[in-house]
C-alpha cells in the first residue's frame, strides 16, 4: 500500500542545457515532460493526465480572477508551544519554512473574484508541512469564514492537507473544532454558501472540515480520508486499499457532488456561484 | 490482574501475598508494603506509562460508568441510515434522579468483547448515531448530555473509509457544538484524536488521572514523524497528552483524582467521584441559560490555540 509512495511523492526535475530547459518526469507515467508545457497545463500531465501538486500561489492564480486577491488579515505563524522535536526541532522547521515556503502558514486566505463574483477563498499549501493544521492555520481559515459571514460572500476552500499536525499535539485537533463552530455560526445564515474543493490528500480533521462543504467538488484522482498510509500501515498493522480513499469511489457512495479534472475546476466553480439566485444572496 | 511493564516490582509481593493468603498467615504488613510501593510507582510514571494504564483492561469503561451511574438506562439504537454501531452505547436515564442522555464508547474487557465493540473504535454508523441522537435531545428532550470517552481512535478500514467516516465525524462534532442543552463529556481512558473529539467537545471536559487525550496516539505519532513505533514513549512525552499537562495548557477544565494504583484497582471508588464529579458540574451548568452556555462552548473553542503575529 503506498498512497503516496517515494515514486510519487517528489517532481524529479531534469536539467538540461543551460538551464532553460528544465524537464520534468511524471510521478505516474514516467515520461519526462518539458516543465513550461506542464505549467501551461495547470500542471497536468499532458501524457496520462496525472495531477501534479500546484503550490497555493499557483492555485490562487489559477483560481481567483487576474489580479482580484487581496489577502485577508495580519500574517500569523504558529509556536512551538509544546516544545517539539521529532526528527528536528519543530522551531528550527517553522524558522526554515519562512525562509524556504515564503509563507507564515499552510492556507491562504483573502477575497477575490471568481468569474467576477467576489468570494472568500481559502487555499491550503500543501508545500507548508503537507498542509497540516496547525494553531495558525486553523486562526486564519476560522477568520476567512467569519469574515466570509460578515460580508456576506460565498465562500470557496481548496483543501490539501495530511490532516493535524503532530508536534501541535492536542492544539491541533482543537483546529478542527474551531472552525466547525465557525462554519456552523456561517451556515446558519440564509444565502451562504460553502464551497469545498478537495485536491490531491485531504486527511483526518481537515476531510472532516471539508466535508461540511454545501456543495463538494473534488479534483479527479484525489484521495481523501481518514489517515494516510503510515497510520494504517505501522499501527494497525494493516494496508488499507487505496481504492477506499479515492474521490472516484466517493462519489459511487453520495459524499462528493462532483468530479472534475484541474482544467474545468474554475468553470465548474463559477458554474456553481451563478446557479445561486440573487434574490437568496445574503 | 494483568500487571502493566513498570509494575513489575510487584510481581513478587503479589506472589507472596497470595501464597499467605492460601496458608492462612498475616499479611497486614506486606498489604502495607505493597501499597507503598505501587505509590511509589505510581508517583513516578512517564506519559507513556500513563497511556498504558489508560489502556488497561480491567478498568472501568463507559458502559460500567453508564450502567453504575443512572438508573432506569435504556439505551437507544441505530443511525436510521444503515445500521447500530455496537461500539457506541447511548440512551437515556437518571442521574440522581435528573433525566440524562448519556453515550460512550464501548471498548471490551476481554478479547471476545474487544472483537465485538471494535475496541470502542467507532465506525460512521456510530457518529451518525451520536449525531442524531444529540440532536433530538438537543431539540426535544432537551436534557444534560453526558458522554463518556475512551477509544484508541476512530475506526480506519476501507469500509469506515467508503461510508464516510470524515463527514460522520463532521456531523457528530457539529452536532454537539450547535447542542441547546449542557454536555459535559468525561474522558475516563483513552482520548485519540478524530474519534475523541468527535464525541466529546463540550461545555466541559474532564479527565480521569491515568487517561489521555492526544492528536494522535503516541504509536501513529511516531509512525508518522518516524516512520516507525520505536519513538512512541518520547512523542507521547512531548505531546503533553496526561490530565494534568492538558489542564495547566487549558485545553481540559477538570481533573477526576484516581488513587496511586488507578482505577483497574479501586473501581467503585472512581466510579463514585466520577458521579460526584458530575452532579457538581451539572449543578453549575444548569444554574446558567443554555444560550449563554451555548455561546461560552462556542467561544472557547474559537479561541483555542497558540500563534504569533
Amino acid at each position: 500500500m503506498n498512497i503516496f509512495g517515494k515514486k510519487k511523492k517528489i517532481v524529479l526535475p531534469v536539467i538540461q542545457g543551460d538551464g532553460q530547459d528544465v524537464k520534468v518526469r511524471c510521478n505516474s507515467c514516467g515520461r519526462l515532460i518539458d516543465y513550461n508545457t506542464l505549467k501551461e497545463n495547470y500542471k497536468i500531465c499532458p501524457y496520462c493526465g496525472y495531477h501534479f501538486r500546484m503550490s497555493a500561489t499557483e492555485r490562487i492564480s489559477v483560481l481567483a480572477d487576474k489580479s482580484t486577491f487581496d489577502e485577508l488579515g495580519e500574517p500569523i505563524q504558529s509556536v512551538d508551544v509544546l516544545n517539539f522535536t521529532d526528527t528536528v526541532p519543530y522551531k528550527k522547521r517553522l524558522a526554515d519554512l519562512k525562509d524556504t515556503v515564503g509563507l507564515p502558514n499552510a492556507i491562504l486566505t483573502g477575497s477575490g473574484k471568481i468569474g467576477g463574483i467576489q468570494c472568500a477563498i481559502g487555499v491550503f499549501a500543501f508545500e507548508f508541512l503537507n498542509g497540516t493544521l496547525g494553531s495558525a492555520t486553523g486562526e486564519k481559515l476560522a477568520e476567512l469564514i467569519r469574515f466570509a459571514g460578515k460580508n456576506s460572500l460565498p465562500l470557496v476552500v481548496v483543501f490539501s492537507s495530511a490532516g493535524e499536525r503532530v508536534q501541535e499535539g492536542i492544539f491541533s485537533l482543537m483546529q478542527v473544532a474551531k472552525t466547525v463552530s465557525a462554519l456552523n455560526a456561517y451556515k446558519e445564515k440564509e444565502g451562504s454558501l460553502f464551497i469545498s474543493v478537495l485536491t490531491n490528500p485531504v486527511l483526518g480533521g481537515v476531510a472532516s472540515i471539508a466535508m461540511a462543504g454545501d456543495v463538494i467538488i473534488a479534483e479527479s484522482g484525489s484521495y481523501v480520508g481518514v489517515s494516510g498510509p503510515r497510520i494504517s500501515e505501522y499501527v494497525m498493522k494493516r494496508s488499507l486499499p487505496k481504492e477506499a480513499q479515492k474521490v472516484e469511489n466517493l462519489m459511487k457512495r453520495g459524499f462528493v457532488d462532483i468530479i472534475t479534472d484541474r482544467k474545468g475546476l474554475k468553470d465548474t466553480i463559477i458554474r456553481i456561484l451563478k446557479f445561486q439566485n440573487k434574490w437568496g444572496k445574503l | 490482574m494483568k500487571l502493566l511493564p513498570f509494575e513489575k516490582p510487584l510481581e513478587i509481593l503479589y506472589k507472596e501475598l497470595e501464597r499467605r493468603k492460601r496458608n492462612g498467615e498475616d499479611t497486614l504488613h506486606l498489604e502495607e508494603l505493597i501499597e507503598k510501593q505501587m505509590e511509589e510507582i505510581y508517583k513516578k510514571l512517564t506519559p507513556f506509562d500513563t497511556v498504558l494504564v489508560a489502556r488497561h483492561p480491567d478498568r472501568p469503561q463507559p458502559q460500567d460508568y453508564i450502567n453504575a451511574l443512572l438508573t432506569d438506562f435504556t439505551e437507544f439504537h441505530g443511525d436510521r441510515v444503515s445500521e447500530d454501531d455496537p461500539a457506541l452505547i447511548a440512551g437515556f436515564g437518571f442521574f440522581k434522579g435528573m433525566p440524562v442522555f448519556a453515550m460512550g464508547t464501548r471498548k471490551g474487557h476481554n478479547i471476545h468483547e474487544r472483537l465485538k465493540y471494535h475496541s470502542g473504535m467507532l465506525s460512521p454508523s456510530g457518529f451518525r448515531k451520536a449525531a442524531r441522537l444529540v440532536e433530538t435531545v438537543s431539540h426535544s428532550f432537551k436534557v444534560p448530555i453526558i458522554s463518556f470517552v475512551d477509544t484508541p481512535g476512530a475506526m480506519v478500514s476501507p469500509q469506515s473509509e467508503m461510508n464516510g467516516q470524515v463527514e460522520a465525524i463532521y456531523k457528530s462534532l457539529s452536532a454537539l457544538l450547535n447542542a441547546n442543552v449542557p454536555v459535559i463529556s468525561v474522558i475516563t481512558g483513552e482520548g485519540g484524536g478524530l474519534g475523541a473529539i468527535g464525541i466529546s467537545t463540550g461545555d466541559r471536559i474532564l479527565m480521569l488521572t491515568y487517561s489521555y487525550f492526544a492528536v494522535v496516539s503516541p504509536e501513529a505519532g511516531s509512525a508518522i514523524l518516524f516512520k516507525n513505533t520505536e519513538a512512541k514513549s518520547r512523542v507521547a512525552s512531548q505531546l503533553h497528552l496526561t490530565a494534568r499537562e492538558l489542564l495547566s495548557l487549558n485545553v481540559i477544565d477538570g481533573i477526576i483524582e484516581e488513587p496511586l494504583g488507578g482505577a483497574q484497582r479501586f473501581k467503585d471508588a472512581v466510579i463514585k467521584s466520577v458521579g460526584d464529579a458530575l452532579q457538581s458540574e451539572l449543578e453549575t451548568l444548569l444554574k446558567e441559560p443554555v444560550t449563554e452556555l451555548k455561546k461560552r462552548r462556542l467561544e472557547k473553542y474559537e479561541s483555542m490555540g497558540v500563534f504569533t503575529k
